[in-house]
């Protein structure tokens, strides 16, 4: 009893954080102008007004007209930019070297794993308000992944930071198949994989299995045909998992930073013709900018944004990759680094030479491109999902604040001051 | 191997001189000794700013500071027009050079939780790569010491962003002692089911260690009366664990507590109290939620932890807040970077401290804190901390505002010589 009473309170607690206003208020119009507004894929708009209604962006221009009953926000002077999406985010699965429910350890191969059955809606100990804090500084919807314990992780999924329950949130799953290069902790117990080889070779083997399964599936197709009895194949959870990234219905992220495992992440890609490949991290993925532009492998960058060269010169790894033609995300990795400072993390290649547009479509337009969400979400377009922060200024100064979050049109943050 | 002739050898030779030349120009520029920066916006930290100000630098020391500085003959003229020029940086607290990479630190010894005989630099490895890189971000000097997974960790250190040997880096070794409480040496030892397993257990090593640390000094002080006194007396042997520790109870030396929670805070503050401890906090995540009590104690807290990483159990109420609460209660307020990534990282020191002004500190104060503040906490303000005549030529010349995201360290200088230079894009 007591512990329903938990689950009760643990519930409404968050969907006081992350719904505080009724429903109905979805519906009523919000009628915001005077701020710069960065569109993202319609160019910038000086004092200029958004309409948001039902939930969607009904208007955005710089003439628009306040329609009546609709309710008035003042924006004049303030900077406003499409919710900023998190593209590698691991919020809700607990803290980062502590107890986390990402890397389901017993088997490294595990893409049947489904990351919503993992996270906590509100964050958990020693963060427990790390849904809320993420708002509170403009980030309305993040990728969760899996971790990199094992080599093939398991589903990602596309979450908006709104609704109180996992299920709620999900604005699709799944959104990728979460792989991880580089050595793991089976090596410790004498088990595959031991060596970066032995990696490989587990992408390699799930994919043939896939194939497999897919045959014998084909084959059962074809007998039904002629034999009403025929017995289907048994269902196989993780090869229907796999299925998936062999049909090319599901985006591939992989987990690579040293340059080895850069190569052996395209390598499986080229091999197994991977839908929409992206690397997350990439620290070394400088060094074969171009080979990546050229084979339209994506990078996720982050969490480490400043990388050094071998003589310890600086390397502004997103400016590098994006002047070679190189499509980048930016990430936090969190809580490596905390949800929050996820525009802190662009403004770090910003402060090296970033074009700050190109920075601002990292967390917004590209991330949403990369999973397939660009007709709901990533910029400010009439009939998408109004999801929109306001800041008092440059998005990416320190010292700029938050003023408002929506998320589908509900005002879900709101500074005091 | 065919044999060379002489004449190809003297071009070889010639060659390879030429090229070292080339490759290390930069670094044996100034060398003449006498540079002056001039046309700055210089940010001298003691004293009020000087805008179109020049900085006459003699053999490594700061001469002359003003508008009116003239040009010696022969001297490197730096243009510093539209820049601004700070003293340069004072990390707190780190353990840069130490180890490589993040998993091979040498700052724990974890094989006792009181290592007071530790000195940290014997772990400093000068040619550490994370030295150039911290002087890419304007930091010149760093408080080195133990880390926190030991109560009493051993002796810290401040050293230059310069220099083949640690004596060479050193400004001031061993300067004062590390402690520690919380979470760190508690999961370490208690991991172990050694002492200390509990919070208590930790306040506990530190008071023994002081209590023989007292009976230590006092058969030193009676030998030493007696021998004044021309009695014959055996001397005591040394205990170098003993010796760092009898130091801090003769307000020879300071202590410095690494603590986050409020628990933790008040712990080194009533160890503070009980041995007449010379004392400054270190992290102290909770610090705003004490700084009435700190503020009365006179004691100067290094802030620390901003929450941009992984936060423990032991650092979830921190808040940017800290700084500012804690400087507005009067407390001395010195900032850390070292975080692994991001804003908080070591190489975006200035940025550390914009985020303290985000959380209501002001400027100014913000700017002392990874400067002046920490060299007057440290001991060493008679050497670094502030662009004065007198003091050594460290500085930090910024494209612009230092704690604006977009200003960048455009030039770094240690001891008058330049040793970073952004290139040209």
């Amino acid at each position: 009893m007591r512990k329903i009473f938990k689950t009760v309170s643990i519930l409404a607690l968050a969907s006081c954080l992350l719904h505080p206003l009724a429903a109905e208020e979805a519906a009523k119009a919000v009628f915001i102008h005077g701020a710069t507004i960065h569109t993202v894929t319609g160019g910038t708009i000086e004092s200029g007004a958004i309409l948001i209604r039902d939930g969607k962006i009904a208007e955005i221009g710089a003439d628009l007209s306040m329609p009546e009953g609709a309710e008035e926000l003042d924006a004049t002077g303030m900077v406003i930019t499409p919710g900023l999406i998190d593209s590698h985010s691991h919020l809700g699965l607990g803290p980062s070297g502590g107890t986390t429910d990402d890397n389901e350890g017993s088997n490294p191969s595990t893409p049947q794993m489904r990351i919503i059955d993992s996270i906590h809606p509100t964050g958990m100990a020693p963060h427990e308000n790390s849904f809320r804090d993420a708002v509170s500084q403009g980030v309305t919807t993040i990728i969760a992944h899996p971790g990199s314990g094992n080599v093939i992780g398991g589903q990602s999924a596309v979450l908006k930071l709104t609704g109180g329950s996992v299920d709620d949130m999900v604005l699709k799953f799944p959104a990728d198949m979460k792989m991880a290069m580089g050595k793991k902790g089976y090596g410790a117990k004498g088990q595959l994989p031991v060596t970066r080889m032995g990696v490989a070779y587990v992408v390699r083997q799930a994919m043939v299995d896939a194939q497999d399964y897919k045959n014998s599936l084909d084959k059962y197709e074809k007998k039904k045909e002629s034999d009403p009895d025929a017995v289907p194949p048994k269902r196989d959870l993780k090869n229907e998992a796999m299925l998936m990234v062999l049909n090319r219905e599901l985006p591939v992220h992989i987990h690579c930073s040293r340059i080895d495992d850069i190569l052996t992440a395209v390598r499986l890609g080229d091999e197994f013709d991977f839908f929409k490949l992206s690397l997350a991290h990439g620290d070394e993925a400088w060094k074969i900018a171009d080979v990546l532009a050229e084979k339209g492998v994506i990078v996720v960058v982050g969490p480490r944004m400043i990388v050094y060269d071998d003589n310890d010169n600086l390397v502004n790894l997103a400016k590098v990759l994006v002047d070679a033609g190189v499509e980048i995300n930016i990430m936090t990795d969190a809580d490596v680094v905390q949800q929050e400072y996820l525009r802190y993390q662009a403004a770090t290649s910003v402060r090296y030479g970033l074009d700050p547009q190109e920075a601002l479509k990292a967390i917004t337009i590209n991330p949403a491109k990369l999973i397939g969400a660009e007709d709901r979400i990533g910029s400010l377009e009439a009939g998408k999902d109004a999801d929109l922060v306001i800041f008092g200024g440059d998005p990416f100064d320190i010292q700029t604040k938050v003023c408002r979050v929506f998320i589908n049109g509900i005002s879900v943050f709101e500074n005091e001051q | 191997m065919k044999k060379l002739n002489n004449s190809k050898k003297v071009f070889i030779f010639c060659s390879i001189l030429l090229s070292l030349f080339l490759t290390q120009a930069w670094i044996f520029a100034g060398d003449s000794g006498t540079v002056v920066i001039t046309n700055g916006y210089i940010v001298t930290v003691s004293g009020q700013d000087i805008d179109g100000g020049s900085i006459l630098i003699e053999d490594g020391i700061i001469r002359e500071v003003g508008r009116d500085v003239q040009v010696p003959e022969g001297a490197e003229v730096i243009d510093a027009s539209g820049k601004w020029v700070l003293p340069g940086l004072l990390q707190s607290s780190t353990d840069i050079g130490t180890g490589e990479g993040y998993t091979d630190r040498n700052s724990d010894e974890t094989s006792s939780p009181n290592t007071a005989e530790m000195q940290i630099t014997d772990a400093l490895n000068p040619f550490d790569k994370d030295i150039k890189k911290a002087t890419i971000s304007g930091i010149t000097s760093a408080m080195i010491s133990p880390g926190r997974r030991n109560v009493i960790g051993g002796q810290a250190a401040v050293i230059k962003m310069r220099g083949k040997t640690a004596e060479a880096m050193a400004i001031k070794s061993p300067m004062g002692v590390k402690f520690s409480l919380g979470e760190g040496p508690k999961d370490t030892y208690g991991a172990k089911k050694q002492l200390p397993t509990t919070r208590m257990g930790e306040a506990y090593v530190v008071r023994k260690a002081l209590v023989e640390a007292g009976e230590y000094l006092a058969k030193q002080k009676a030998y030493e009366k007696k021998k004044a006194a021309g009695e014959e007396a055996e001397a005591p042997g040394r205990n170098l664990s003993k010796e760092p520790l009898a130091a801090l109870l003769e307000g020879k030396s300071t202590a410095f507590f690494e603590c986050y929670r409020v628990d933790d805070i008040m712990t080194a503050m009533r160890l503070t109290d009980e041995f007449k401890l010379k004392t400054v906090l270190i992290g102290c995540a909770e610090g705003y939620k004490l700084a009435d009590e700190i503020a009365s104690r006179n004691i100067p807290v290094i802030v620390g932890a901003f929450g941009i990483g992984p936060r423990r159990m032991e650092t979830q109420h921190l808040s940017l807040e800290n700084a500012g609460i804690l400087a507005k209660a009067g407390v001395k307020v010195a900032i850390k970077s070292d975080e692994v990534y991001g804003v908080g990282s070591l190489s975006e020191l200035p940025l550390t401290a914009a985020l303290a002004v985000k959380g209501g500190l002001d400027k100014v104060t913000a700017v002392r804190a990874i400067t002046l503040t920490p060299a007057e906490i440290f001991g060493v303000a008679d050497r670094i901390g502030s662009i004065e005549p007198g003091k050594d030529a460290d500085i930090a010349i910024f494209s612009g505002e230092p704690l604006h995201y977009m200003s960048v360290v455009e030039r770094v200088l240690i001891d008058g010589k330049t040793v970073f230079e952004s290139r040209e894009e």
